[in-house]
């Protein structure tokens, strides 16, 4: 097949992203061997290799930038060509939602992982001072395996070449085999598939940014201590390793915490941690980097657990990788509820993690002997000592969680070996993790407190110990009096989760105490007592959330795992509201009253009534919960909660569904297939009676009453019937105003839909035809009166009463600058003697004249206001007679109609949840204090 | 022995201790026939596919926390199986399900359900234009 030219094709971008991928791979090994050889030379330099290696990071830096540009410049001009920008946007995609499109791919989030790491690189070369060539040595190493993510070339090995990376500006065509490339020109007929509609909101546009920084900030203390290890300067590094480890510490934590507020304010899990896979294997590394700062304390102060640090934050780089490989690898599929799927680079990312884990390790096992340990022991009333066995406390927590998370890819290796090998997986996720949890975070507060009161190396212990025990005496009688008045608000009954509650309390008074009664205004330790306040007060939260946490659209207190032998009924969450009927839920009334639309977005307004036991009200709230259909109405894309936020409680509400016909086009076309109507044929005040019901024809207009017609539009044709639908069985009655009209050429109709009935009326389309004939085929008779004026036509006097100044008429919209006006005409028939009267509406609007007819049905007359003459004050008027098909009127009615006026609801109450977040907050606070402090007393 | 070492073999003997005992937690992925051999009443997962072509009824009016459909185990067995929930945004979809839930009077009534759907990103389904 001969090559085909392409047109439309914009093919520099991708050339030059090919080239700033090279440089940016090239520069980076440039950088990494010139640091180690800066390093191998720092004691007598021979030439100048820092030099060197600072400017070739640089040039990395800067052409990863250049390639980040590149991808946006693609995406922003949505450059369907490139396989980047057909995956990520579309044509309707928000501007503001670039960046979050940016890095929900895969190569995206690897450049997000880059970009990180080059600007903390940067502050290293600034600030770094004499660790900079062995520090950046190995960071430059870790860019090298990140940027070969990137790289997108075949290499030679096995089974047809295997690939190294994915070059993140490749064409469509390159990737993709379809038969559309064919056509030379096939950007004309594509577009992108756009970001997926759960990721478009403002979380998606910080949470991943934050969380990236936090993994790239857990890259540097790993370079300190392996530079450490290294340089064989077993105590230089700890002091810029403990600030980059509380940085880390803190961003991680950050991104953590954003995440899990983004799961709990705009997803519908009910709730903000759920234990799942990927969110387990972001914490893990974030435990081991805080077990890591609390060695590395100690470290500092007394010189013990130096191997303690290391081990810790050789672990938390690579269990940040491997939390990469998790959550990339689609090994997690039947796990997990974030839905990932494979890209081709598992095994790239294993071998990341085991050469960075087998080269810090074996560094780590060389020098270990090396490694300065005092001879003299921890003393077990010393800080150090309570403090080592917390942080031990939390690598064992840690372990825990990730021995359970890595059921999947143990079952995957032992069937690579035992093809028959049954997989392994924990039933009840949260169950089992909060069962062991429950104990490590028992044994954390307790220490966080009892390790406050204690002194490095137990200083002075004989003086000091007789304070010590009074302290902890008088702390612990608070905690039992605060944890009496804590267990009345939640109400716990296990004595496990009071024994937690009682610690998480007897550190929060501990630290509460250090903190305003001991440090008095020494920033250094502040920091720490913030942080485990917190810590306190997030346990707190967990807690209450958790055990008073109640469906309220339900009847049962319930979180699954926190409660023992729940059964299934315990379970059921969803509540049907049906539009304007209150429901008693546990403890609310709640109704549903309007939907409204807002562009493609749904949103229903539930007013919720807090009642107390005597069934009195006691607050009254609306939350709006909505759905958001895709941009054609097809189909639902996605649901958003309501939340109501108070300071002890909150009211979480989701849509869970929707009837059918509101779903998507497909179920509601299926219901419309199943309605079986039938036709009945009416007259003007008869009785009609079907299956279940009786209906009387009212009246009869010739304009569209429907609530749902569009003001402005101008009807050529129209008809209402008026009907009272009684139902044979209840006694109900309702009104029905179904219509039918032609617009143009376009008939609009206007059924009718009595969901507590179950039916739906429609007026047979024949009607309307029956009218344009009548339309079409009237006379009109011209004539002038002016005011109290009589006009003989046929058998009917017509006279002209009054002109009404502020005119109705069904399809008449009142607009600022109109001149409108109808006139009031008394039409009586001289024969009869019956009078009617009808009021035929004039129009100005724009300097356009126009008028709105009326009928007066019984007669068969037809009137219309045409013009007004100023000058004689006389006003010019037209009548046709023609009897209108008033009879046999065609209805078609179904009575199977499933009802379309209710929701599924769920609606959960949370007790404290703000706790939670208050506690987190002060936990992150607590650690960015801590850094900024440790970074003003000397850089 | 250092002090600490003692209590770092306390706590790691505690560690183990949580860990044999968590470790009842992990179960095997069960199918249907097994799953309704079980006695003690406890929860299970089964991993299968929904049967696309049987009915799946939900009717919300008469009870919003009861959907029902087909699901065949990896055993090739198709059973009806209750779900205590509603039925899920996009269900007709999904390539596959895993259920957790038990027998109960000869029926499998699921208490959760994770759903797996083709991811919209990774189909190499080109959009064409005029179709949207």
């Amino acid at each position: 097949m001969s090559e085909i030219q392409y047109i439309g094709e914009t093919l520099w971008p991708g050339q030059l992203g090919h080239l700033l991928i090279i440089i940016s791979f090239v520069s980076a090994i440039g950088a990494t061997i010139a640091y180690f050889l800066a390093e191998k030379e720092r004691e007598n330099p021979v030439s100048n290799w820092l030099g060197t290696a600072n400017w070739s990071y640089v040039i990395h830096g800067v052409s990863i930038f250049g390639l980040m540009a590149v991808i946006f410049y693609i995406m922003l001009n949505r450059m369907y060509e490139y396989a980047y920008a057909f995956n990520h946007v579309s044509d309707d995609l928000p501007f503001k939602y670039t960046f979050s499109a940016f890095w929900e791919g895969q190569e995206g989030s690897f450049l997000l992982w880059m970009f990180w790491h080059i600007i903390l690189g940067w502050v290293i070369i600034w600030k770094g001072g004499q660790w900079r060539p062995a520090v950046m040595t190995f960071l430059s190493l870790i860019q090298v395996f990140l940027t070969s993510k990137i790289l997108g070339t075949y290499l030679p090995f096995g089974d047809g070449g295997s690939k190294l990376g994915i070059n993140p500006t490749v064409l469509l065509r390159d990737v993709q085999d379809a038969p559309i490339f064919a056509n030379a020109e096939y950007l004309e007929l594509i577009t992108g598939s756009g970001l997926n509609i759960l990721l478009q909101n403002y979380w998606m546009t910080i949470h991943p940014p934050v969380t990236f920084l936090g993994f790239a900030a857990l890259s540097i203390p790993f370079c300190f201590a392996l530079a450490g290890l290294w340089r064989r300067d077993y105590k230089g590094w700890l002091d810029p390793g403990l600030k980059w480890g509380l940085f880390a510490g803190f961003a991680l934590g950050t991104g953590i915490l954003l995440g899990s507020v983004w799961a709990y304010e705009a997803l519908t899990f009910g709730g903000y941690w759920a234990w799942d896979p990927v969110e387990n294997m972001s914490l893990v590394p974030w435990l081991i980097i805080i077990a890591g700062i609390h060695t590395n304390l100690i470290a500092k102060s007394t010189g013990h657990s130096i191997r303690a640090t290391m081990v810790f934050y050789i672990l938390a780089f690579c269990l940040i990788v491997y939390s990469t490989y998790l959550v990339r690898s689609g090994i997690l599929e039947d796990t997990s509820v974030h839905a990932f799927t494979e890209m081709g680079l598992e095994n790239q990312l294993i071998f990341f993690i085991l050469f960075f884990l087998i080269l810090g390790l074996t560094l780590f096992f060389m020098r270990y002997r090396e490694i300065p340990n005092p001879k003299k022991e921890e003393d077990w009333n010393s800080r150090e000592f309570w403090m080592f066995i917390g942080s031990m406390v939390i690598v064992i927590g840690s372990i825990l969680i990730t021995y359970s998370t890595s059921l999947p890819v143990m079952n995957a290796i032992m069937q690579f070996f035992d093809p028959f090998y049954q997989s392994r997986v924990v039933e009840d996720p949260i169950e089992h993790y909060n069962a062991h949890q429950l104990w490590i975070a028992t044994l954390m507060a307790l220490l966080s407190g009892i390790s406050i009161y204690l002194r490095y190396r137990g200083a002075n212990w004989l003086n000091y110990r007789k304070k010590f025990f009074t302290q902890t005496g008088i702390a612990l009688l608070l905690t039992a009096v605060l944890t009496w008045a804590t267990i009345q608000w939640i109400q716990v009954v296990a004595w496990q989760y009071i024994l937690l509650i009682f610690a998480a309390l007897f550190s929060f008074i501990v630290n509460m105490d250090h903190l305003l009664f001991r440090i008095k205004g020494n920033l250094k330790a502040s920091g720490s007592a913030i942080a485990h306040i917190g810590f306190a007060t997030m346990i707190i939260g967990i807690m209450a959330s958790g055990i008073n946490k109640t469906y309220v659209s339900s009847n049962v207190f319930a979180q699954s795992g926190m409660l023992e032998g729940m059964e299934d009924e315990d379970l059921l969450r969803n509540i049907v509201l049906i539009k304007n009927e209150p429901i008693f839920m546990r403890g609310y009334i709640a109704t549903y009253e309007t939907d409204r639309f807002d562009g493609n977005e749904r949103s229903f307004d539930i007013r919720f009534v807090e009642i107390d036991e005597e069934g009195r009200g006691l607050d009254s709230f609306v939350l709006s919960p909505n759905v958001i259909y895709d941009k054609n109405f097809t189909q639902i894309e996605a649901a958003n909660p309501d939340i109501r936020r108070q300071p002890l409680i909150d009211i979480f509400t989701r849509i869970a569904r929707l009837p059918a016909q509101q779903i998507d086009l497909e179920s509601a076309q299926a219901v419309e297939d199943s309605l079986r109507f039938e036709t009945y044929y009416m007259n003007l005040g008869d009785t009609t009676f079907t299956s279940r019901h009786y209906i009387v024809l009212e009246e009869i207009h010739h304009s569209i009453l429907h609530p749902d017609k569009e003001g402005s539009a101008e009807d050529d044709i129209a008809l209402t019937l008026k009907m009272r639908v009684h139902s044979l069985d209840k006694d109900s009655a309702f009104t029905a105003l179904p219509g039918i009209a032609l617009r143009g050429s376009f008939v609009f109709r206007y059924p009718e839909q009595i969901d507590p009935l179950n039916m739906r009326i429609h007026l047979a389309d024949t009607l309307i035809e029956d009218l344009f004939h009548t339309e079409k085929e009237l006379n009109y008779t011209e004539f002038q009166l002016a005011q109290g004026d009589r006009f003989q036509y046929d058998e009917y006097e017509i006279t002209f009463l009054n002109v009404n100044q502020e005119p109705w008429h069904p399809s008449y919209d009142e607009r600022d600058g109109d001149i409108a006006l109808s006139a009031i005409l008394e039409v009586v028939n001289t024969e009869t003697g019956a009078e009617y009267r009808t009021e035929p509406v004039y129009m100005i609007r724009d300097n356009i004249q126009s008028n709105f007819k009326t009928m007066v049905p019984e007669a068969g007359l037809h009137f219309r206001f045409t013009r007004v003459d100023p000058n004689t004050g006389k006003m010019t008027f037209m009548v046709a007679e023609q009897p209108m098909k008033i009879q046999n009127l065609p209805v078609q009615i179904a009575e199977n109609v499933p009802r379309s006026d209710f929701i599924v609801l769920e609606a959960i109450r949370f007790e404290g949840l703000n706790f939670f977040w208050v506690g987190s907050f002060m936990m992150m606070i607590g650690l960015l204090f801590s850094m900024i402090v440790r970074l003003r007393n000397k850089m | 022995m250092k002090k600490i070492h003692i209590v770092a073999g306390l706590l790691m003997a505690g560690a183990v201790l949580l860990f044999v005992i968590t470790s009842t937690d992990f179960g095997t992925y069960y199918t249907f026939a097994e799953a309704e051999l079980l006695e003690d009443g406890r929860n299970v997962k089964i991993i299968g596919q929904l049967s696309k072509d049987k009915e799946m009824v939900y009717n919300p009016e008469i009870d919003p926390n009861r959907f029902t459909f087909y699901m065949t185990d990896e055993e090739g067995d198709e059973r009806m199986v209750v779900l205590l929930s509603e039925k899920p945004q996009d269900f007709e979809m999904s390539e596959q399900l895993v259920l957790t839930g038990r027998f109960r009077d000869g029926t499998f009534v699921a208490r959760e359900m994770l759903m797996k759907c083709p991811s919209k990103y990774q189909d190499d389904e080109i959009f064409v234009r005029s179709e949207i």
